[in-house]
């Protein structure tokens, strides 16, 4: 899936048969993600934590909060990294060794989604302007794959910064030092969501599973924010769109990214 | 006649004494161990186990569902859902006048294709042969592919075919099963290939159920809600 | 009472330790088999507060061509902490303590799986350890074993782990993270239960000679426990709830 594999022609010849009925093998409408379910505090040591299943594709965010030192010009802001990884047992064809270009283009269209939207505010996150700053971490792990790793990673990675806790920290002899009990969420300013869509044919269907991402010939994924604006966009795959496909799935994004966003905010209530 | 089955897990001591170890045993001392997870049979003279997960692993004559992942000039390699890739020569299809000049594999079976196919030949120094020139074998145009797991085949071919045999009357469909636990399923109607479709992968993740039979019965007698 | 920390209580004076356990007490212990849809065998196991993954692929091809062997099939194991498993936050690639311990699993693997049935192919175990909390490489080593016979790998026998170890000049079973950091010594141990065979051993820390021989004891006892639950994580998943 990341890496160029046999095309089934069967299979593709039987998706787009179905395409043309307007259906899809899986019974959903070409607009429709699969069913999302997020457990929040997966890993309860971490300072949050997300496990995602959009269909059998399963993720997991851990969110590490930690003092750090700021970038040399940018004193006045906080640290903000998101990472994800495809690890090996995920798939049979998932290889061990330094991540390849897809798994590195997954990883940073994942950060960028969540970076572009501003979503978490970077400059409350200062323990002593050029000196000490707080470092946010969010790592992403696939540990199993159906299709569509940047949707469920960017939603694994959204819920856990949206449930995180993060101590206070203060200058004590020259070295933050944590407050006892003033743990409080990080300072969250948006919610964004990517919504990934696959072409096959002519036809674009939202949130591919495996068996679509193999048959697809390029896809595109559009992140939006609270205010229903587009953040960040990756279109990849072989092939191209049309102008008209492309603003087709700029609406699409919208309407299909604002009913997942519910079900992250509500995410967010459990957690508290 | 088999005697006392046990489940067992790999360690699990079966029985001792002297009776030779068969498939999925082990003997160690005096004492017949199970290496796998599933259902101990002890004979006359010999112990086995059935059993309940692992991959295919290529037995002469079986029949297998394979799927074309490349060729050279000479011969197709066949994904059969083992760890042994499947190795079918060209002059199996072609015949003995196979001439690499005069013939184009591709045009006979290209890559992604399906095929019923027969293991030929194999032992485990060498690929497993594949041949698909007999009759009921070559090339699938037609229908869906089912995987399951190659344990679950015994349970849905059934006692002497019973359960195929319910499951293809019930919905019409044709099913090819692979011992490789890979299944096509083509049907005229769509209500037919969906049943027959549900109806396997209920096989396969329920195998271990006492009234499979009734529960498969139930659902194709029902009418399609979906 | 203490070890190398001499501020932190490791055994009080009624032999309660420092979780609230007694001396033999291992912590709460949970597996699964099974779980993962893509691997060929999967389990899960929760052992205290470690939380660790395990999945299997195989017997399957191996690249390159020249690491496969022609009389008999090999097995890698990749033993791999998520970089939010631990305190402070871990880079994701292999430490240097990842790389031995994937090496000491493998070798306490390989004693109980058979591979000669499968020359020139490769069995995978993929290990993530998605929360830490001393005494991973026991339950990883624990699940793997489970993870295999899911995968249907042939093997002679089951292979359990825990760790013993001494707190405060006492043998103690099932060594945690504070325990490991402050106590005496630290000792795992993997166990083949039916073989009666030992494919697994490290120590660290100080032990006299009986001492050393009682937590060996100790330690193979605990392994039994453990293999208990092993065989009801299979017997959960295959055997429906008629397993006897």
């Amino acid at each position: 899936m990341t890496s160029v594999s046999v095309i089934d022609e069967l299979k593709r010849a039987q998706i787009l048969e179905l395409l043309e009925q307007g259906k899809r093998v899986d019974g959903r409408a070409l607009d429709e993600p699969r069913k999302i379910c997020i457990e929040i505090d997966a890993i309860p040591k971490a300072n949050g934590s997300a496990r995602v299943y959009l269909g059998d594709t399963q993720v997991l965010c851990g969110v590490k909060i930690q003092p750090d030192k700021p970038f040399p010009d940018v004193g006045d802001k906080g640290m903000f990294m998101c990472t994800a990884e495809l690890l090996p047992l995920s798939h049979p064809t998932v290889e061990t060794g330094p991540p390849q270009a897809p798994v590195i283009e997954l990883a940073r269209v994942v950060d960028r989604g969540i970076r572009e939207s501003h979503m978490v505010d970077v400059s409350d996150l200062v323990i002593e302007k050029d000196k000490s700053v707080v470092g946010v971490f969010a790592d992403v792990v696939a540990i199993d794959y159906d299709g569509n790793l940047f949707d469920a990673c960017s939603y694994a990675a959204t819920a856990a910064l949206l449930t995180s806790k993060t101590p206070t920290w203060e200058m004590v002899d020259d070295q933050p030092s944590v407050v006892e009990g003033a743990d409080k969420p990080l300072p969250i300013t948006t919610i964004p969501v990517s919504v990934t869509m696959g072409k096959i044919g002519n036809y674009i269907v939202v949130d591919p599973n495996g068996d679509e991402w193999e048959s697809m010939d390029s896809r595109i994924t559009i992140t939006t924010d609270s205010d229903g604006n587009i953040v960040a966009l990756q279109k990849g795959g072989s092939d191209g769109f049309t102008q008209e496909e492309i603003n087709q799935c700029g609406d699409l994004s919208i309407k299909v990214g604002a009913k997942i966003r519910e079900q992250l905010k509500s995410s967010k209530q459990e957690g508290q | 006649m088999a005697d006392k089955r046990k489940y067992v897990i790999p360690g699990d001591v079966i029985t001792s004494g002297p009776f030779r170890p068969e498939q999925n045993v082990v003997l160690e001392g005096n004492n017949i161990i199970s290496t796998s997870v599933g259902i101990s049979e002890i004979y006359e003279d010999s112990v086995k186990v059935i059993p309940l997960t692992g991959k295919y692993i290529p037995k002469i004559n079986d029949l297998v569902i394979g799927k074309v992942i490349s060729h050279t000039s000479l011969s197709w390699e066949l994904d059969v859902n083992s760890c042994y890739v499947g190795f079918l020569p060209a002059q199996d299809v072609f015949g003995r006048d196979f001439s690499t000049h005069a013939d184009e594999l591709s045009s006979k079976l290209k890559t992604g294709d399906l095929v019923a196919a027969r293991i030929a030949n194999f032992d485990r120094t060498r690929d497993p042969l594949i041949t698909i020139s007999d009759r009921d074998l070559g090339k699938i145009d037609d229908g869906i592919l089912v995987k399951i797991s190659p344990s679950k085949v015994p349970r849905l071919i059934g006692k002497k075919g019973s359960m195929i045999q319910m499951i293809e009357m019930g919905t019409n469909a044709a099913i090819t099963i692979g011992q490789n636990g890979w299944v096509v399923i083509s049907c005229e109607t769509e209500e037919g290939l969906s049943k027959a479709k549900k109806a396997v992968e209920m096989v396969n993740e329920k195998a271990h159920i006492a009234n499979l039979t009734d529960l498969i019965k139930e659902m194709l007698d029902g009418k399609d809600e979906s | 009472m203490g070890g190398r920390d001499a501020t932190m209580v490791l055994l009080d004076e009624n032999g309660i330790r420092c979780d609230g356990r007694k001396i033999d007490e291992p912590r709460r212990i949970m597996i699964k088999a099974g779980g993962l849809k893509n691997a060929d065998g999967s389990a899960y196991i929760e052992f205290g507060d470690n939380k660790i993954l395990v999945g299997v692929f195989g017997p399957r091809d191996v690249h390159p061509k020249h690491m496969s062997n022609t009389d008999t099939g090999i097995l890698r194991v990749r033993y791999h902490m998520e970089p939010f498993s631990v305190g402070e936050r871990k880079r994701p690639a292999p430490s240097r303590r990842e790389i031995e311990i994937s090496k000491v699993i493998k070798e306490a693997l390989e004693p109980a799986v058979m591979l000669e049935k499968f020359p020139r192919t490769a069995v995978d175990v993929f290990i993530e350890v998605l929360q830490a909390d001393g005494g991973t490489r026991c339950a990883a080593l624990t699940a793997a074993s489970v993870a295999l016979a899911d995968a249907g790998i042939p093997m002679r026998d089951m292979v359990a782990a825990i760790a013993s170890g001494k707190v405060a000049d006492t043998i103690i079973l099932d060594v945690n993270n504070e325990e490991d950091q402050a106590g005496q010594a630290d000792m795992p141990i993997g166990y083949m239960p039916s073989m009666k065979k030992i494919t697994l051993l490290q120590l660290d820390g100080v032990l006299t000679p009986e001492e050393y021989k009682k937590c060996v004891d100790v330690g193979v006892k605990g392994c039994e426990v453990v293999y208990e639950l092993q065989k009801k994580a299979l017997h959960d998943k295959y055997f429906g709830n008629r397993g006897d």
